[in-house]
């Protein structure tokens, strides 16, 4: 029964969040895309469709390149590889949905009384502030078990995770240029893959900075370490301790999406297409989806990483506590009694006390505020930086990126080594 | 012998030399228009003013025509000096003051020397603010050749070759100064049979040929050496192609066959190329791809010549292929097929004349009597008329679609060709024989294929492949060799190389017997 | 003689221009700041032009559907030089020239098609002929197709845009 409950929980998270953010995010982004470069340059961008005359600016066009991708003729060359063809699409979008199993919208629910300890929330046994006040002061507080609602998996070995997905990734575009039997495509394919194995390396070892730093490979526990405040006033986002890192993993994750000005693949000015250039209908529309959910998933894990995730600055379970001195102090004893919580709560110590629910509403919005800035950063990347030579591009991954990265890994180990 | 010094350069040369030609000899090209070096030198154009250094101290001399000057001892001449180019301009100019330049419907332009020459010397705007002289357009001189009076540029080149070479007189100058035209004497035309030269002849556009006029700007034309397959004289010619079809034959200079020259005739044979022409191999009427064909013409013939005996079988060979073809040919009729009675066809006999045109308008009949040795050679086309009607035929294997038989003669060997058990035509045309066939092969004429040649006088010359061939026609020697190994009697090459070093041995040989 | 070379020195460039970064920073601003612009003063700073209801100015020489000029007489003033066709180089035009009855025109294109799906625009037929017979200044676009056959202009087709020139070719004749 309970495992029923469970996986209508998890399916319901799937369809929230994968269909009802992510795939809405994401085709919003193909006409966003298209409206937001056009303002960098002073044009309207698409604009007419209409309805009875009605034009919305433009929200039509979201409707009319989904009838238009779903009515094309979906088109396979001879001699392509029929299976393959049409797998390959198909596997660039699960991978980029799939990935979002791990990014955590919010912290998970806590069924009893949560309360900031030195920056970050723990979930104590008590059912809420009344049944801490009822309790025995002298009584070892417990805790309370907390539900994962706002992640879909809560995997302790999230990164690797997101590695291992990222790295089959490139399989739907390789295949999809090798499987359409033409030398565009194929060389598209080709390139992709190359780059992707090259900016794969660089991704992988700017994080790893970040893994000593927050000592997990949990994702949603990465966040929640950022939430401690630095010399007791600045939250300790990712940015703050690796700024480096940030510069290298944005570069390597924007090759990873292939997108300008690391569009290599499909180079229209050399390749057509590439890799997409046998593709029509919405096999194609599919191609592009993936592309912008990549786009998404970015922008979701560079929040989740670096900005904090779902944190609100100096928002805690309790309300806002402008400064670490506020907050409960470790345990002496490693637990706390009901005794030291009752004086906690009594004093009312956040600066501005909120409910939990609200709190938790907050980090939601927050963080769709994060992700929603991030995309325009990367949108604001990709239309004002002309594409790289491939030269170049292995260039910067093999001989800039990768030594770059060792270099931060190597100074963060250090700079460890030595606070300790 | 006379020496000179030519800008600079020193050259000796025979006496009566002109300057033009020791100018030709040390690479330095005069202007010209009225010379011709087939012709005599009327000096008329004044194109090709050259200036000749004074003894010294003696005052600068006028410059003198190159293409009459003869070379003396001792003489220093200048092609380019200042004072010539400036005559250069001025004649131009003067040539030009009467001149139409319609070049955009002219058809010379592009190869028309006054343009060639007004771009290389002259290049200025007309200062001509007068009318010009209108003269005749458009005016047939004769059924080949058509004149513009006002392109004219009256260098006689024209009524020099009616008068020294063809002895023919039709042309003369009429009128005097600018009003001068080329016109025939009264109740004559330019109908000899080579008048077709004079539209060569001609520098600019005066001239054209009622056959080539407006069919192709020739800039636009690819040149291959070739020859006209007209006569037995084979004349060499430019076979000049635009887009896969033959556009025109110009003559190409060849001291030892034709110098300048072809004949009217000759230049039409292109049409030929163009003719009525087997498209694909086909069996039983049946249109086929080679392979196939090959598998059921070898299998035909071997059941033919199985059922019948090699004594029924029959082996035309064609004065009209190249010697390649029929060296291939007759080892293919002697061995892999083991015919015994082999004949020759080809075009019947035509009128000649004491220039270049042979009564006999087969190109390559020598090529293919060498091919033989003396006692072997095949037997005339008359006695495989007499041998079909005796019904001692009943395999024709035959290279060509002519017949060299006339009128009744003809409708008998159409008739008795009908009765013969299998007949297989290896042909570029179909003519009348192309529905009579039971196999049917498309062959490349001259202009698809290389070939060897040999002309009335034992000239031989090779051909180069213009064309790309039309339809699915082959050079015959491939299908021989192609036909010989479905029938497992190997030819001893697949290679035009090889072909050509056992060909050349045999003809020598062959040639050595029959001199000795 | 050797061909005249010019050896040209790279230009220096400094180690932050080389680094890429403040110039990814500049563009970034850049890009940024029409964004911005582009939001909070949207009319005085738009570029777009909505093309049917609005219509942009054509310049002088804009190149419009071929036309075939005619002369005094209605005829056509092509003489089939074919110096528009050999210059083509999108080989789109196709004359086959003829034999005029009137020996004062001589010669005249009998078929001439353009091919205009397979025209690149690119007025180079204009420039080549000597006989102002063919012009691009109709000013009509280029209507759609929808099959390739009607992409085909003929002769009578492009001459009924054309109108009369009277440039003369190779000066004045007397009697
Ligand atoms: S003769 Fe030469 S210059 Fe005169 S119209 Fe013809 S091409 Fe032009
Ligand atoms: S017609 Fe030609 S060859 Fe004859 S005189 Fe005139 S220009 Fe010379
Ligand atoms: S505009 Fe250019 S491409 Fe078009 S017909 Fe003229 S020459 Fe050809
Ligand atoms: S260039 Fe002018 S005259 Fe010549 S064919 Fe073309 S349109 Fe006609
Ligand atoms: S070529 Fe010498 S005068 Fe004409």
């Amino acid at each position: 029964m309970t495992l029923l409950i469970e996986f209508a929980i998890a399916l319901l998270k799937v369809l929230v969040i994968v269909f009802g953010f992510v795939m809405a995010l994401g085709s919003l982004m193909t006409l966003t895309e298209r409206k937001y470069s056009a303002f960098m340059q002073k044009r309207w961008g698409p604009i007419r469709a209409e309805v009875l005359g009605f034009r919305f600016g433009g929200l039509l066009h979201l409707v009319a390149d989904g009838v238009k991708m779903i009515l094309k003729e979906d088109f396979i060359p001879s001699g392509a590889n029929r299976n393959i063809h049409t797998i390959a699409p198909a596997m660039g979008l699960f991978t980029a949905m799939v990935i979002f199993a791990i990014i955590p919208f919010a912290d998970a629910w806590c069924t009893g009384l949560a309360l900031p300890v030195e920056g970050m929330d723990l979930c104590f046994g008590f059912d809420d502030a009344e049944a801490l006040q009822s309790a025995q002061p002298a009584a070892v507080a417990t805790f309370a078990p907390t539900h994962p609602y706002f992640q879909i998996a809560d995997l302790n070995a999230g990164l690797l995770y997101m590695f291992a997905i990222t790295g089959i990734g490139v399989y739907g575009t390789a295949l999809g240029g090798w499987a359409s039997n033409s030398k565009y495509s194929l060389l598209g394919g080709l390139r992709a893959s190359a780059q992707m194995i090259s900016y794969e390396v660089s991704m992988g070892l700017s994080l790893a900075g970040l893994l000593m730093v927050y000592g997990t490979l949990d994702v949603n526990e990465m966040v929640r370490e950022q939430g401690a405040l630095l010399w007791g006033t600045v939250p300790m986002w990712g940015i703050l301790v690796q700024p480096f890192a940030f510069f290298l993993f944005l570069t390597a994750s924007i090759a990873e999406s292939k997108r300008a000005p690391f569009d290599m693949p499909e180079a229209e000015s050399e390749l057509v297409a590439g890799y997409f250039t046998e593709y029509s209908a919405m096999k194609f529309g599919i191609f592009s989806l993936s592309e912008f959910v990549m786009v998404v998933f970015i922008g979701a894990i560079c929040a989740t990483l670096f900005f904090g995730g779902w944190q609100v600055p100096w928002l805690y379970a309790d309300g806002f506590h402008f400064s670490g001195d506020s907050m409960l102090a470790a345990a002496s004893g490693g637990a706390w009694t009901a005794g030291e919580l009752q004086s906690y709560v009594q004093a009312s110590t956040p600066d501005i006390a909120l409910p939990y629910g609200l709190v938790v509403f907050l980090r939601i919005g927050c963080f769709l505020t994060k992700i929603i800035l991030m995309i325009a950063l990367q949108l604001q990347i990709r239309w004002t930086l002309p594409r790289f030579r491939y030269d170049q591009i292995m260039f910067l991954g093999w001989k800039i990126l990768l030594p770059a990265s060792l270099i931060n890994l190597f100074i963060t180990a250090l700079a460890i080594l030595l606070l300790r | 012998m006379p020496k000179c010094t030519i800008n600079g350069q020193a050259i000796e040369v025979d006496r009566g030399v002109t300057v033009i030609q020791a100018a030709a000899e040390l690479g330095f090209d005069v202007p010209h228009f009225c010379y011709h070096p087939a012709l005599s030198v009327p000096a008329n154009c004044r194109m090709c003013l050259i200036e000749i250094e004074p003894p010294p101290g003696r005052p600068p001399m006028k410059l003198q025509p190159a293409c009459y000057t003869q070379v003396a001892e001792g003489m220093v001449v200048q092609t380019e000096s200042e004072r010539v180019l400036q005559a250069r301009r001025a004649v131009l100019e003067f040539i030009l003051v009467n001149h139409p330049v319609d070049c955009p419907i002219c058809d010379q332009a592009g190869e028309c020397k006054l343009q060639d020459y007004y771009m290389d010397y002259d290049a200025q705007a007309s200062r001509v603010r007068t009318s010009k002289v209108s003269k005749a357009k458009v005016l047939p001189l004769g059924p080949e050749v058509v004149y513009d009076g006002e392109r004219c540029i009256l260098c006689t080149r024209c009524v020099r070759f009616c008068d020294e070479v063809t002895g023919t007189s039709e042309l003369t100058v009429t009128e005097r100064g600018d009003r001068s035209e080329i016109r025939t004497f009264a109740g004559r035309e330019l109908d000899n049979a080579y008048s077709l030269c004079t539209v060569d002849l001609c520098p600019v556009g005066a001239l054209t040929s009622r056959d080539f006029r407006f069919k192709c700007r020739v800039w636009l034309l690819t040149s291959t050496d070739s020859i006209c397959t007209g006569c037995s004289r084979g004349c060499s010619i430019h076979l000049e192609h635009h887009r896969n079809e033959i556009q025109r034959y110009r003559p190409r200079f060849n001291p030892e066959i034709n110098e300048y020259w072809m004949c009217d005739a000759g230049r039409h044979t292109y049409n030929e190329v163009h003719r009525d022409r087997v498209q694909a191999p086909a069996v039983g009427g049946q249109a086929l791809t080679w392979p196939r064909a090959y598998e059921q013409t070898a299998a035909r013939l071997k059941a033919a010549v199985e059922a019948h005996g090699a004594d029924a079988t029959a082996f035309v060979f064609s004065p009209q292929a190249a010697c390649e073809d029929l060296y291939a040919a007759r080892g293919f009729a002697e061995g892999a097929l083991g015919a015994t009675r082999h004949y020759v066809g080809g075009r019947p006999e035509g009128a000649g004349d004491d220039f270049l045109i042979t009564p006999d308008k087969n190109p390559n009949r020598n090529g293919l009597l060498v091919m033989f040795p003396r006692d072997r050679r095949p037997a005339p086309f008359q006695r495989l008329l007499a041998d079909l009607e005796a019904g001692e035929i009943k395999v024709l294997y035959m290279m060509g679609s002519e017949i060299p038989l006339d009128g009744e003669e003809r409708a008998r060997f159409l008739a008795a060709v009908a009765k013969v058990d299998l007949f297989v035509l290896q042909a570029p045309r179909q003519d009348e024989l192309g529905p009579l066939a039971h196999v049917l092969l498309p062959a490349a004429t001259h202009a698809e294929k290389e070939g060897t040649y040999v002309n009335c006088d034992g000239i031989a010359q090779q051909t180069r492949q213009g064309l790309q061939p039309i339809g699915g026609a082959l050079p015959e020697w491939q299908v021989f060799v192609q036909l010989a190994r479905r029938l497992e009697k190997p030819l001893a090459y697949s290679f035009v190389k090889q072909l050509r070093d056992e060909m050349f041995k045999v003809m020598e040989e062959n040639s050595a017997a029959a001199a000795s | 003689m050797p061909a005249k070379t010019l050896v040209m020195e790279r230009g220096k460039r400094s180690f932050w221009v080389q680094s890429y970064l403040p110039e990814v920073a500049n563009g970034l601003a850049v890009t940024l700041k029409h964004l911005v612009r582009f939001i909070t003063r949207q009319e005085e700073s738009v570029f777009t032009i909505n093309y049917p209801e609005e219509k942009r100015q054509y310049p002088e020489r804009y190149r419009g559907l071929h036309r075939l000029m005619v002369r005094e007489d209605g005829q056509v003033r092509c003489v089939a030089c074919m110096c528009c066709s050999t210059i083509c180089p999108a080989n789109c035009i196709h004359i086959v020239a003829a034999e005029h009855d009137d020996a004062s025109i001589e010669k005249y294109p009998r078929i001439f098609v353009i091919d205009e799906l397979r025209c690149i625009v690119c007025g180079l037929c204009v420039e080549a002929c000597p006989c102002d017979a063919i012009r691009m200044d109709s000013g009509v676009h280029c209507h759609s197709f929808t099959d390739r056959t009607t992409a085909f202009l003929n002769r009578d087709l492009l001459m009924n845009l054309g109108t009369y020139s009277a440039a003369k070719q190779g000066g004045e004749r007397s009697f």
